[in-house]
C-alpha cells in the first residue's frame, strides 16, 4: 500500500503524493494569511476574461429571458392588473414624496442643516453571475479604471445588491448582501434601530439587533446606516420579514439575479480624526485652558470644585497624560459653576472665561 | 480523425500526457464561467473533478498527484471562494482514490456512479470542514450546509455526461495502455 503513496510507479522524477498534501495545506494557510495575493490573481484572470464574458452574456440572457418567459406567460393578466394599481398607488405617493422634499428642503436651509455627502456613480453592466457553494457574486464590466474600487456599494433600480470587494482594471466582482461573507450596518425604520445585517447564503439575510430590548415590525423598512464610514447612510436595502423562529431577516428591493445594468457609488467619506492631545478637551470646545487652581480651597463651594475637577481631572488623565489636566479644568467651567451654585447660598462670581479671570473669582470667594 | 496509433508516436506522447491535466483545466473553466443559466438557483457542478477520478483510476501514470494540485488550485482561482480550499479537496480525493485504486476501478455501471459519489462527497466534505475550520479561527459562524450539498448533488447528477465526454477523449488521444510518457 506504501506503493500508493508515490505518483508516478514508473517515474521517479515527479512528487510524493505527502509532498503535494502538504503543499495544498500550505496553499491554504497562506490564502488565509494572504489572501490579497490570490485575490490578484483572480481579478487579473477576470479581467482577461472580460471579452469573452462580454459575448456570452447576449446569448445567455436571452436564454434567461426565454426561460422567465415560459413561467410568467400564464400569469400575464393578473400581472398586469396588479401593477396598474401598483402605479395608481405609486403615482399618489409620487406627489407626496414630492411636497415632502420640498418640506424638508425647506427645513435643511432654515436649520442651516449639514448637506448629505453627494455620491458619483458609475454604470457597470453584469457579465457574470457565480453561484458557487462558499460565494455568491455577480461581475461587473467597470474595474479601477473606472473608478471602481473595493468597498464601494452596489445598486439597482430598487436597492442595495452588495459591495465591490474584488476590483481589476476592467471588471469587479461583487459580493452579493446574501453572501455568507456579507455584514452591513443598517438602521431599521420607524426607530432608527440599528442592526447587523449578516447573509447566510440564504434569499434573505439575517438581522442581529445592537439592542435586545427593541420590538421589531413586519414590513419595517431596512437602510444602510453607514457606520463605519464604509457606506453612505440611506441606501434602500428592504424591509423587516419574520423567520417565524422569533427571529427576523430582510427582504431584500434588488433582485441581483435579474439585475442587468447596476451603479457602483462612490463614497469616500474622510476619517475621523482626533485633535492633537495639545489641543484636548479645552481648545477642542473653543475655550482657552485655566490655570490649575491653588492648593488652598477651604470654602465649601471650592471643595465642590475640587470634587468635580478631581472626578474630571481623573477620567482626563486617563486619556491624555498630566500634560492636560490643566485644560481640562477650563473645559469644564460650567460644571464647576453648577457645583458653586448648588453647594454656596451666597452669590458666586459668574465663570470666568479667562485664566486670571478665574484667578480673580477665587479670590473673591475667599 | 488522427489515429491512436499515430497520437502515440514519439512525437505525440509530450502532448498525450498533457491531455488529462487540460481536461480539468477545461473543466475548471467551464464550471467556473460567471454565467448562470437558471438565475444562479443551482450552482456549477465540479466538472474539474471528473478528470481527476476517471484517469487517476485508468492512467494514474498521467493523473499525478501534482496534476490534481494543478486542477484544484485552478478552480480556486477562478471560483472565487476561500484559497486553497478546492486544493486540498483535490488533492485529498485524489489520494484516497490511490489507496483505493483497486476497489474503485473495479466498479461498473450504476455502482461506477456510486463511486464517484462518493469520491465526491469526500471532496465536498473536505472542502466543507476546512472551511468551516477556518471560520471557527475566525470566530465565523459555520457555512451553511445547503450550498455545498447542492454542488454535490449537481456534481453527480453531470458524472454520466461527463464521463462519456472523458472516456471518449482517453479512447480517441490517450489510450489504455500504461504508457512510459
Amino acid at each position: 500500500m506504501a506503493n500508493a503513496w508515490k505518483i508516478a510507479r514508473r517515474s521517479n522524477v515527479q512528487l510524493p503524493l505527502i509532498l503535494v498534501i502538504a503543499l495544498a495545506v500550505v496553499v491554504v494557510l497562506l490564502g488565509k494569511a494572504q489572501g490579497s495575493l490570490f485575490d490578484r490573481i483572480r481579478a487579473h484572470a477576470t479581467d482577461t476574461m472580460a471579452p469573452v464574458l462580454e459575448k456570452l452574456r447576449g446569448p445567455v440572457a436571452g436564454f434567461d429571458r426565454f426561460v422567465g418567459s415560459i413561467t410568467e406567460i400564464f400569469s400575464v393578466y393578473e400581472q398586469n392588473l396588479k401593477l396598474k394599481e401598483e402605479n395608481a398607488r405609486l403615482r399618489q405617493w409620487r406627489n407626496v414624496a414630492i411636497v415632502l422634499q420640498g418640506r424638508v428642503g425647506r427645513y435643511q436651509a432654515l436649520l442651516h442643516a449639514v448637506p448629505d455627502p453627494k455620491l458619483n456613480a458609475v454604470l457597470a453592466r453584469v457579465i457574470g453571475r457565480a453561484n458557487r457553494p462558499f460565494l455568491q457574486t455577480m461581475i461587473l464590466d467597470a474595474g479601477r479604471q473606472n473608478h471602481a474600487l473595493p468597498g464601494q456599494a452596489v445598486m439597482d433600480a430598487r436597492g442595495m445588491i452588495g459591495r465591490v470587494y474584488l476590483a481589476g482594471q476592467r471588471t469587479s466582482w461583487v459580493i452579493l448582501l446574501t453572501d455568507l461573507n456579507s455584514r452591513i450596518p443598517v438602521s431599521i425604520a420607524p426607530g432608527n434601530v440599528q442592526a447587523m445585517m449578516t447573509g447566510d447564503n440564504s434569499a434573505m439575510p439575517r438581522l442581529e439587533l445592537v439592542s435586545r430590548t427593541v420590538v421589531l415590525h413586519a414590513g419595517d423598512q431596512v437602510t444602510s446606516s453607514g457606520d463605519g464610514g464604509l457606506l453612505p447612510a440611506g441606501l434602500p436595502v428592504g424591509t423587516v420579514v419574520s423567520d417565524g423562529a422569533g427571529g427576523w431577516r430582510v427582504a431584500l428591493l434588488a433582485d441581483a439575479a435579474a439585475s442587468q445594468d447596476v451603479e457602483i457609488l462612490s463614497f469616500s467619506k474622510a476619517p475621523e480624526t482626533p485633535p492633537p492631545s495639545a489641543q484636548l478637551p479645552a481648545e477642542a470646545a473653543g475655550l482657552k485652558p485655566q490655570a490649575p487652581p491653588p492648593p488652598a480651597a477651604p470654602a465649601a463651594g471650592t471643595q465642590a470644585n475640587g470634587q468635580m475637577n478631581g472626578q474630571i481631572n481623573g477620567q482626563t488623565n486617563g486619556q491624555i497624560g498630566n500634560q492636560a489636566q490643566g485644560q481640562s479644568n477650563g473645559a469644564n467651567l460650567q460644571s464647576n459653576v453648577l457645583a458653586n451654585a448648588q453647594a454656596k447660598p451666597k452669590p458666586v462670581a459668574p465663570a470666568p472665561a479667562q485664566p486670571a479671570d478665574s484667578a480673580d473669582a477665587e479670590d473673591e470667594d475667599r | 480523425m488522427v489515429s491512436l496509433e499515430r497520437i502515440q508516436a514519439p512525437r505525440f506522447r509530450f502532448l498525450v500526457a498533457l491531455v488529462p491535466m487540460a481536461s480539468g483545466l477545461a473543466g475548471v473553466l467551464i464550471a467556473n464561467i460567471p454565467v448562470s443559466i437558471l438565475g444562479g438557483l443551482v450552482p456549477a457542478p465540479l466538472f474539474a473533478l471528473v478528470p481527476v477520478y476517471f484517469w487517476c483510476l485508468v492512467r494514474p501514470d498521467l493523473m499525478t498527484p501534482a496534476v490534481a494540485f494543478s486542477i484544484g488550485f485552478a478552480e480556486d482561482i477562478l471560483s472565487g471562494g476561500p484559497p486553497g480550499i478546492w486544493t486540498l479537496a483535490f488533492v485529498l480525493t485524489y489520494a484516497l482514490l490511490a489507496r483505493q485504486r483497486d476497489s474503485f476501478a473495479g466498479l461498473s455501471g450504476f455502482v461506477a456512479v456510486l463511486g464517484f459519489a462518493a469520491a465526491a462527497t469526500f471532496a465536498c466534505a473536505v472542502a466543507y470542514f476546512t472551511v468551516a475550520g477556518l471560520n471557527l479561527l475566525s470566530g465565523l459562524a459555520l457555512p451553511p450546509l445547503v450550498p455545498i450539498v447542492s454542488e454535490l448533488m449537481m456534481t453527480v447528477l453531470f458524472y454520466i455526461p461527463t464521463t462519456l465526454v472523458v472516456a471518449w477523449l482517453h479512447h480517441k488521444l490517450v489510450g489504455a495502455s500504461r504508457s512510459d510518457v
